[in-house]
């Protein structure tokens, strides 16, 4: 079985009061981007992750798990 | 000046127009860098379909002049106006694009999922003329073809396919689930 990395970006983002805009705008990406990680359609670099665990306020592993 | 020559700068000026139009709409719409970052993107994302068709159909101009037909200054026009289109399209898809804008709204515009997506495009167009130049050798082991036939055939499919799947990406991208 394929390796896919699962998050909990928008169960998070909504705990905060965050749109997707606004969480973009807090990491310096597009909504698009925010959008496609959320929705599992694109892998965010380590680089991304971190910035978006930190923007929410959750260790990163918390926020973003592999499911084997 | 000659046909090429006016061909060029009809491309060029249509251009420059059409950059003088989006300029003066934008105007009119105050935003924040990301509100216009995402604008600009979404915008884009609808755009790079269209383009690509008219690309594409830009190669009828090309092909249909018939090989013993006399020679016609429009069509030399035509061309070269094809070929400054080639060239923004390509400095498009292999830059951030954007050029007018300003340097934070650019590079918020191309962050990590927009690289990631022009990149496979990018690969996408390059596969995608090497098929076309398999398939042009193929056949001139039965019909010779003109080498300048060749290159337009393998530029504009490659070119063509890059942009279709770039903007199918962007689509994708934008879709909200």
């Amino acid at each position: 079985m394929p390796e896919r990395l699962l998050n909990r970006l928008k169960e998070r983002r909504n705990d905060f009061g965050l749109t997707q805009a606004e969480l973009a705008e807090k990491v310096g990406v597009t909504r698009k981007t925010v959008n496609t990680v959320e929705n599992g359609v694109f892998t965010p670099s380590a680089t991304l992750a971190i910035k978006l665990a930190q923007a929410l306020n959750v260790p990163v592993e918390e926020l973003f798990w592999i499911e084997r | 000046m000659d046909d090429y020559g006016w061909g060029f700068l009809a491309g060029i000026a249509i251009g420059l127009i059409i950059v003088a139009i989006v300029k003066f709409r934008l105007r009119a719409k105050p935003m924040s860098v990301a509100e216009k970052a995402d604008y600009l993107s979404g915008r884009r994302a609808r755009m790079l379909p269209i383009l690509a068709i008219i690309y594409i159909t830009q190669q009828a101009t090309y092909f249909t002049v018939p090989s013993g037909a006399a020679h016609r200054a429009v069509d030399d026009v035509k061309i070269s106006a094809w070929l400054v289109f080639s060239i923004i399209l390509l400095a498009a898809l292999s830059t951030k694009g954007f050029w007018l804008e300003r340097r934070e709204v650019r590079s918020m515009i191309d962050d990590e999922l927009s690289r990631a997506n022009r990149q496979d495009a990018m690969q996408f167009g390059f596969v995608f003329a090497m098929l076309t130049c398999i398939v042009i050798y193929a056949v001139t082991m039965f019909e010779p073809v003109n080498g300048r036939d060749a290159v337009h055939v393998i530029l504009s499919d490659g070119l063509g396919a890059a942009l279709i799947r770039w903007g199918w990406l962007e689509r994708v991208a934008h879709r909200d689930a």
